[in-house]
């Protein structure tokens, strides 16, 4: 048992509101969870001896915080500073058919969903369950064709412990653009989990921005379930900071659903990055494309977990899973374990995972075309991630991303 | 304008250039033919600088300066253009950010300030307008995707574009229907002003009828076996390449 975990239990017996229930029950099954080691097989490759004995504020003086902002995104924004909502609810002006409430105050859709989309293996989430007190319930009404993108900012400021929540219900036939984006770089830990429930024939666009760096950690989670013929499309970029943790969670719950799923990572120099991905094909006639894609720098570390489950009910899914990874010095390390668990006969699938290497032919390509050779590699290796950028529906995150990310790059190439 | 002399070149143990001999003039077009495995495509990686493809002996100047002693990209800074015969697809990267970079790179070298967004793209269009490519083309992945029709095309764009002193157009000819032909050549009509030189390689006289060139001379075994005026690629046309010397065939 570490130090932290059993203040984290005590700390738990504090919280009373609405959700009483579902907290107790939570943290029940925290009370039997051991506390994470090398043998622990979803922590074998990132270790928690920096949060055994974390010690941090659980209360913060911070009170507002600028939405760094996109230009052209026109969101409407959430944002929390250290786990606490500062966005004035009174004065949205929200688009028919979405309702967005507080998790404070008792409410219906949050009622449902609480809990119920997020396994309740992760031990994290179970931390999240008993603490986090503030959250956002989003529910989009059935056919609300939501365009505006609603953006959930999570801020974690130096030396502050805290914890967030989204739940989210898209409605039958309705679409919907969500962004959940964190970011800070002090020391901090900052666990942010979201629920979202897609029903029949709804659409979600989702990315979740994990831009956490320096000392921060962020351990977080997006749990998917869908229903009849609905649509995922998801988009994760992620940092690497001190440790930063996501798990992703996609439950195929009703047929002919589908779900697109890319992620970036990118590693500034001993940055510890972590994602695992589980993808539940409960039903038949599923569609999973996942893409993974890492540049990782000097004496950073990252680690890909991407599982894909096809129950033996399953029958005629079609799942492809692929992940690749950029080293840019031998001092950087990527642990990838691709896994296919597939019980259903009548299925196409396929995974892969590889270290990639500079594509001679382009760069000679390029160079041809008189651009010099650190350049070239430059773009070359970028683009490598970039591909992924481009595949993005919403342009004006995509274009804010781009010269942002790049930099990042830029500078992790010059500290090599 | 570039000027070969006695190249050997080899590609790891095969010796595929066996002292070629070429000279052109400012304002030129010289037509290359020949039969496959001439050495009709390492001619171009040669000059190019490809990796892999080395020089054995032999010489080769672009305006007076030793080609041979540059790197890739100096060569193409130099003045020297490319058009692949089969052009490279590099998906994450866009047309516009690698247009923009070789662009200003070519600008870099003569001592020219780089062109702003809107200048840049206001040339962009314009060639784009030119070989018949959409505009929206210059958001993808560089040749992602594209038919073969249109990675020739965008080979001519880019040429277009970088406004080169000397172009070889590796078979741009290869793979197309009439139309798109007869865009490549207009594009690079577009191009020939008397002063900038051009080496057309081809295997079919065809191209031939709409970029009209000033020499013709047929390739074989490696080195320039015969040369003229474009009537003899009216010749080759007729008779093929059978009439070649034993020996001189490839």
């Amino acid at each position: 048992m570490s130090q932290w975990l059993a203040q984290v239990i005590e700390r738990a017996g504090n919280v009373d509101d609405w959700l009483a229930s579902a907290r107790s029950k939570a943290l029940a099954e925290l009370k039997e969870k051991e506390w994470p080691g090398r043998r622990t097989e979803a922590w074998r490759y990132t270790s928690l001896h920096k949060v055994a004995d974390l010690n941090l504020a659980t209360t913060s003086e911070a009170t507002t915080a600028e939405a760094p902002q996109v230009e052209g995104l026109n969101s409407i924004d959430l944002v929390f500073v250290d786990g606490r909502l500062t966005s004035d609810m009174t004065n949205l002006v929200l688009p028919d058919g979405v309702t967005i409430a507080s998790l404070d105050t008792k409410n219906d859709a949050a009622e449902n969903l609480f809990g119920q989309v997020k396994p309740q293996h992760h031990l994290f989430g179970l931390v999240n369950d008993v603490l986090a007190q503030h959250g956002v319930v989003i529910d989009i009404a059935p056919n609300a064709n939501v365009e505006q993108p609603i953006r959930i900012v999570n801020f974690a400021s130096d030396g502050v412990e805290s914890h967030q929540r989204s739940l989210v219900r898209v409605g039958e036939g309705a679409k919907a653009v969500i962004i959940e984006h964190g970011a800070g770089n002090g020391h901090s830990l900052n666990t942010a989990f979201a629920e979202y429930d897609i029903a029949d024939k709804a659409a979600l666009e989702h990315y979740r921005l994990a831009l956490h760096e320096g000392e921060a950690i962020h351990v977080g989670g997006s749990h998917f379930r869908l229903h009849n013929e609905s649509k995922l499309n998801s988009t994760l970029v992620g940092y690497g900071s001190q440790l930063t943790r996501l798990d992703v969670d996609i439950e195929h719950a009703g047929e002919h659903a589908f779900a697109k799923f890319n992620n970036i990572y990118l590693l500034a120099p001993k940055e510890h990055f972590d994602l695992h991905s589980t993808i539940e094909h409960a039903q038949p006639n599923g569609t999973t494309e996942e893409n993974a894609r890492g540049i990782i720098g000097d004496k950073a570390k990252a680690v890909f977990n991407g599982r894909i489950h096809i129950h033996r009910h399953a029958q005629k899914t079609l799942a492809e899973l692929n992940n690749r990874n950029l080293l840019l010095t031998r001092g950087a390390q990527i642990n990838t374990k691709p896994e296919l668990e597939i019980y259903a006969d009548d299925v196409q699938c396929a995974h892969g995972a590889t270290v990639a290497e500079i594509d001679e032919e382009a760069l000679y390509y390029m160079l041809t075309r008189g651009i010099d050779k650190q350049q070239a590699l430059v773009m070359l290796n970028f683009g490598f991630v970039q591909e992924l950028l481009f595949q993005m529906p919403n342009r004006a995150l995509a274009n804010w991303l781009q010269p942002i990310l790049k930099q990042r790059f830029e500078r992790m190439m010059e500290q090599q | 304008m570039l000027s070969i002399k006695d190249l050997h070149a080899r590609v790891e143990e095969t010796t595929i250039l066996k002292g070629l001999d070429l000279d052109i003039k400012p304002g030129e077009v010289h037509a290359i033919m020949g039969p496959n495995g001439a050495g009709k495509s390492t001619l171009g990686y040669v000059l190019s600088g490809r990796e892999g493809y080395e020089v054995e002996s032999g010489s080769v100047s672009l305006e007076g300066k030793d080609l041979l002693d540059m790197e890739v990209e100096e060569r193409a800074q130099a003045g020297l253009f490319l058009a692949f015969q089969y052009p490279v697809e590099i998906p994450g990267v866009s047309n516009m950010e690698f247009m923009k970079e070789s662009v200003n790179a070519m600008r870099e070298a003569r001592g020219e300030d780089a062109l702003s967004s809107a200048e840049f793209l206001k040339k962009a269009k314009e060639a784009c307008k030119q070989v018949e490519l959409p505009l929206d083309f210059l958001k993808r992945g560089v040749n992602e995707g594209f038919s073969g029709g249109e990675k020739k095309r965008n080979e001519i764009m880019q040429m277009i574009m970088l406004e080169p002193k000397l172009a070889i157009l590796d078979e741009s000819d290869s793979g197309l229907d009439v139309d798109a032909l007869q865009v490549v050549a207009k594009g690079v009509n577009s191009q020939r002003d008397g002063k900038r030189s051009f080496i057309v390689v081809t295997h079919y006289q065809r191209l031939l009828d709409y970029i009209e060139p000033d020499y013709v001379h047929i390739l074989s075994n490696g080195k320039i076996v015969k040369s003229g005026g474009p009537e003899l690629a009216k010749e080759v046309e007729k008779s093929g390449y059978a009439w070649l010397k034993e020996g001189e065939v490839a």
